[in-house]
């Protein structure tokens, strides 16, 4: 009971810091939503040590207002994998807080379908720095019939992600295989919401460029090993091969089955790889003779062409966690604090209509990510996609691929 | 007899002033806290969990796919009020913001209604496999319709009954699920949450009435006696098959009963949701509880849905915070759940609320089974 | 007993059917998939290749199942009890078996006499690891709970699973692990009939077969075998008979533990991935091989890991591996149907 008494009276005092803008010191409150247990721990740590580094760069400070973050976890030990249950009590926990700024997450795009309706209704904008999946935003094709209309009950839209959409990586993956002179790829995904949208779209921009696809293979990903998946793939003359998926997801073993059933098989991924888990051989990845014959497409730029900042961030990342190639999550989440302190500071402002506004008026943004708007579904406007080498056990930028999406 | 009626009376007292105090209890909390949720989701698995004890503490059956149920439950919501057969249009019975969906929108005590009649025909079919079986041969059928039904869940994208109409929506999910819809009350809204607390109190109350009922009925006697000695329930002339399928038929509706609601609460049905560590989950509340024992199996549901939800998230986790240490305790809570459960199991092996009946097999050894007492210490 | 719970008359037809299902019943569901498969590669390829690729994986792969749902069986035999932990403790056995590989320094290109010494010596620490753990946990959470309820002691298995999950975590991270390969697993060795033999797959057979085998003869032969032969029958009239019930358990609990740790050196050697969920599904497999073979029944367990083996690359090689685990549960369901007791069952006196 004294807890009710208590966070009715919190309710109070915020009430005031919104009407006077000028108010220095007020307190906003970010909030992140992350599965930190399970398999997706590495990823989500990164990430959550990204959003500190880009707090802590920024003095705790947004304009005038002080910023205290939380993290929040959207997994149970029980489940060792994010819940709709504790998804929709982190979104109402933040839902309920006067004072809460903004909401960033989740990491996986089922969750966000959960948390959305929620921080919807409430008016809290929230920023994912993970999701791909097409319908959380548009009705492109890739989304389903009623999406994505029925995750905003309010007909408002309150979600932004600074990841781009799947069809543009299933474009881009699909050129460089061209590129490449595959003929027959064959292709794998977790199933999980990013890689089978991922998988879906590569496939489409397959088509279209004549790369034939000889089959879009679910994996288990708790199985042991994929040697007869590969034997079969070997059977069917492939000569290229592509994961859509994450590295927790057992990417490391069926990289390696592939590779030991095809010699010289050129093998392809997409961002949900692009870490040192998977390419450096000592953070148990892929041993060199297999990665060297890898690419990966990431949605970040050559470090040459990263703006100032985006320097900062790398030398100050090594500073702060001794690990000077930062995981790709790491920078994603970096990205999203920083972009909601900007919102927050142009907003001026602590009520959370106005951050809202701010964040969706977002345009030619300089950021590690490189330069990009936020349109009016929430989306960014980032088309331009890494494609990098393996080079001993480290990610190296090769070249940017501009995705011919065909229409 | 006049005392035991005098004990009755006050037992029947003391249940109307607790039950008055759990239904006044969220008007003294923020309608949308994290502990009306808690709450209501411990009201959730109490469903479940006595679902689950009727299959495993009163027939006996130890079932370790009982997330089967819950699965089927969920997707009968999913499939009958959502907007997830997009070609679909049907509504009955709903209003508000789900009217103007498309897809097919069936009001949430049809499919309640539903759900039970689906579950209970799965509860039966997976009991007939395991009649012939014994003791621990049934849990493994059971953990592998578990798994067979988890797997169907996540590969269930690629059924399709006919173009547009896909069996599940795999780790998309379904989502969003409609939202319960009574007459003359407002809409229920995932920001005010007392709603739902009373709706899933009411199924609870539903749930442990019918619960005390069977216990004592005809049906149940049949079941404890099946579980005690089957070979001597058979000679006594129990119909072996009947009344176990009817343990796997009415176990399996609780479940389904409870998945369609938390379908509809958590506004999502996840193929990930469904996963052998949620059977545990569910048959640790049971065991923890007293296996068997009604207000056991109630305690130990509510015990561990807070330690999963709240001790170890919200209170462990900023132990090191406020203590000043620089730790991450996240990393431990999966270790923690696994401690408390072995602690509690070794300090209360009998359970929180042991049964009547077992804890005087267990105290005085009178009517004591084959199996229970084998490996008497010297 | 099992017809105790049928009713006693049926019309004829049916029981003559009824006789013939239990009779074949069995042999038609385990052929089903190799025949069919076998029949369609001889029509599209004209031999027996794919059929016989698929079968030696999952041969090799099944012997690891086998050496870890030994140590399932032996615990069930002995204390009914699903030993919920099993897997984890495979688990640790291949993390064991990876830190070592990491302070002795043991490399690939280290020679043949090199490697296989220690090899030898990494077998001997991953086995006393995971024996001497499993004792322990037979220690805290199964012995208080003795006289307990029977399912209690399943409940503390799984909170012991969970904390040796977390140790796992804590131990190597929380994602799947790649080791160094040492003894270039996917390397053919020779080829037979058109069959490429690896290194892993001499390496599982060969290392799993002699285990097995002297396992098989120490219960056979030894007094300690025969006493944990004893106990697992009647521990009551064992005690009776003086024998330490308390260390005859104690001892079962070691044996499964250190076939556990072998399993787990060569799973990190062959899959050259560890993780530490991977018990988790391992001890699901090898719980559902030993209840296949008849549990309680150790040449059951083995058959039921091989069986379940071959299933999984079949499966995953034309089915597709997201469905696999599904059609290994399916398989159980079906053998338990035509035969309750499992393959080879009715030794212990859960299915007598």
């Amino acid at each position: 009971m004294s807890l009710g008494v208590a966070a009715c009276g919190s309710d109070d005092d915020s009430g005031g810091s919104s009407t006077s803008d000028s108010a220095s010191g007020g307190t906003i409150n970010i909030y992140s939503s992350l599965p930190l247990q399970g398999a997706s721990r590495p990823q989500t740590t990164a990430m959550v040590n990204g959003i500190k580094l880009a707090l802590q760069q920024a003095n705790n400070k947004a304009g005038d207002f002080t910023i205290k973050y939380t993290s929040l976890d959207d997994s149970t030990a029980q489940a060792g994998n994010w819940t709709p249950e504790a998804t929709s009590q982190n979104a109402r926990k933040v839902a309920q807080d006067d004072k809460a700024g903004v909401y960033i997450g989740e990491f996986n795009s089922g969750a966000s379908a959960v948390s959305i309706p929620i921080l919807n209704e409430a008016g809290v904008p929230q920023i994912s720095p993970a999701n791909t999946a097409v319908g959380l935003t548009t009705d492109e094709p890739g989304a389903d019939k009623g999406e994505p209309d029925k995750y905003y009950p309010t007909g408002k839209r309150t979600y932004t992600r600074i990841v781009p959409i799947d069809t543009i990586q299933g474009a881009a993956l699909a050129t460089t295989m061209k590129q490449d002179g595959c003929t027959k790829v064959a292709m794998t995904n977790d199933k999980e919401v990013y890689g089978a949208g991922l998988s879906r779209n590569v496939q489409l921009a397959a088509q279209q460029q004549d790369v034939a696809i000889l089959f879009n293979e679910g994996i288990d990903p708790k199985a042991p090993n994929y040697r007869s998946l590969a034997s079969k793939a070997k059977g069917e003359g492939a000569d290229c091969f592509i994961y859509a998926g994450i590295t927790a997801n057992n990417a490391v073993q069926l990289y390696k089955d592939f590779a030991a059933a095809i010699p010289g098989l050129k093998m392809y991924g997409g961002d949900g790889v692009a870490e040192s888990g998977f390419v450096d051989p000592k953070e148990g990845g892929l041993p060199t003779s297999v990665s060297k014959n890898v690419k990966v497409t990431v949605a970040t730029l050559s470090p040459d062409d990263y703006p100032p900042q985006g320097q900062e961030f790398f030398s100050d990342f090594e500073d702060t966690y001794g690990d000077k190639n930062p995981d790709p999550y790491a920078i994603y989440g970096y990205e999203a604090m920083n972009l909601a302190l900007d919102a927050i500071q142009r907003a001026g402002s602590a009520d959370k209509e106005k951050i809202l506004e701010a964040l969706f008026a977002t345009k030619d943004r300089e950021s590690v990510l490189g330069t990009y708007s936020i349109d009016e579904n929430g989306d960014t406007t980032l088309t331009d996609y890494g494609l990098y080498t393996v080079n001993d056990g480290e990610l190296e930028f090769d070249k940017t691929i501009k995705a011919e999406t065909g229409g | 007899m006049s005392t035991a009626l005098q004990q009755r009376r006050t037992q029947v007292a003391i249940f109307i002033v607790v039950l008055a105090g759990i239904i006044v209890l969220p008007l003294f909390f923020n309608p949308a806290s994290g502990f009306v949720d808690d709450c209501t989701l411990a009201l959730a698995y109490i469903t479940m969990a006595l679902g689950l004890n009727i299959i495993v503490g009163f027939a006996g059956l130890l079932d370790l796919g009982y997330v089967a149920f819950y699965a089927i439950g969920a997707y009968t919501m999913g499939w009958l009020a959502s907007g997830f057969y997009a070609d679909a249009d049907i509504h009955i019975g709903v209003t508000g913001f789900a009217e103007n969906l498309p897809g097919i929108h069936l009001n949430f005590f049809l499919v309640l209604i539903a759900a039970m009649v689906f579950t209970t025909i799965a509860g039966i079919i997976i009991g007939l496999p395991t009649l012939r079986l014994r003791g621990d041969y049934i849990a493994i059928v059971t953990l592998a319709f578990g798994e067979i039904i988890g797997r169907v869940a996540i590969n269930g994208d690629e059924i399709k009954f006919s173009e547009g109409f896909p069996l599940t929506n795999g780790r998309q999910g379904i989502t969003p699920v409609d939202k319960i819809d009574l007459p003359f009350v407002d809409q229920f809204t995932s920001l005010n949450l007392r709603p739902w607390y009373w709706v899933a109190l009411g199924l609870v109350l539903v749930v442990l009435f019918v619960n005390f009922r069977l216990r004592d009925s005809r049906l149940g006697r049949a079941w404890i006696a099946l579980r005690e000695d089957e070979v001597a329930a058979i000679s006594m002339g129990i119909p072996a098959v009947k009344t176990k399928l009817f343990a796997y038929g009415t176990g399996a509706a609780f479940g389904g009963i409870s998945g369609a609601f938390l379908a509809s609460y958590l506004n999502t049905v996840n193929a990930d949701q469904f996963q052998f560590s949620f059977s545990i989950f569910v048959l640790a509340m049971v065991i923890l509880g007293g296996l068997g024992s009604i207000w056991g199996v109630v305690l130990g549901s509510v015990a561990l849905t807070f330690i999963n939800y709240r001790l170890i998230p919200d209170v462990l986790n900023d132990v090191p915070n406020k203590v000043g240490l620089d730790f991450d305790l996240t990393e431990l809570s999966f270790g923690i759940f696994g401690f408390l459960l072995v602690v509690m199991m070794v300090l209360r092996p009998e359970g929180l609320i042991p049964e009547r009946r077992r804890q005087m097999e267990l105290e005085e050894g009178i009517g004591a089974g084959d199996t229970e007492l084998e490996l008497v210490e010297p | 007993m099992e017809a105790a719970s049928l009713p006693a008359t049926r019309p004829k037809p049916l029981r003559v059917l009824q006789d013939w299902l239990s009779k074949y019943g069995l042999i038609v569901v385990l052929l089903a998939m190799p025949v069919y498969y076998g029949i369609q590669d001889l029509s599209d390829d004209g031999n027996l290749t794919r059929l016989g690729g698929n079968i030696v994986d999952g041969l090799s792969n099944g012997a690891i199942w086998a050496l870890v749902a030994i140590g399932y069986t032996l615990v069930y035999g002995i204390i009914e009890l699903i030993n919920f932990a099993h897997g984890e403790v495979f688990m640790i056995g291949s993390f064991t078996a990876a830190g070592f590989f990491g302070t002795v320094g043991l490399t690939a290109g280290m020679g043949v006499p090199g490697l296989a010494l220690g090899l030898l010596l990494t077998l001997v620490v991953c086995m006393v690891v995971s024996g001497m753990l499993n004792v322990m946990i037979e220690r805290v959470a199964y012995r208080p709970l003795r006289n307990a309820p029977v399912l209690a002691p399943l409940i503390t298995a799984v909170g012991f699973s969970f904390i040796l999950q977390n140790v796992g975590i804590l131990w190597r991270g929380g994602s799947q692990e790649g080791i160094p390969d040492l003894i270039n697993s996917q390397h053919e060795l020779f080829t037979i009939f058109g069959l490429d033999i690896t290194n892993g797959d001499v390496l599982s057979i060969g290392t799993t077969v002699p285990l097995v085998i002297l396992m098989v003869t120490f219960i056979n032969q030894s007094r300690l075998g025969k006493a944990m032969r004893a106990t697992a029958q009647d521990p009551e009239a064992a005690r009776l008979m003086g024998i330490n019930v308390d260390t005859t358990i104690s001892l079962t609990f070691l044996i499964g533990g250190m076939l556990a740790g072998a399993a787990g050196l060569i799973y990190a050697l062959y899959q050259t991935t560890i993780w530490y969920a991977q018990g988790f599904t391992a001890g699901l497999i090898a719980f559902t091989a030993a209840v296949m073979g008849g549990i309680g029944n150790i040449k059951g367990a083995v058959l039921g890991g091989v069986i379940i083996g071959i299933i999984q690359q079949i499966s995953d090689n034309r089915i597709g591996t997201e469905w696999t685990p599904a059609i290994v549960f399916a398989y159980l369901v079906l053998i338990m149907v035509f035969k309750p007791s499992g393959l080879l069952g009715e030794e212990t006196r859960e299915a007598g």
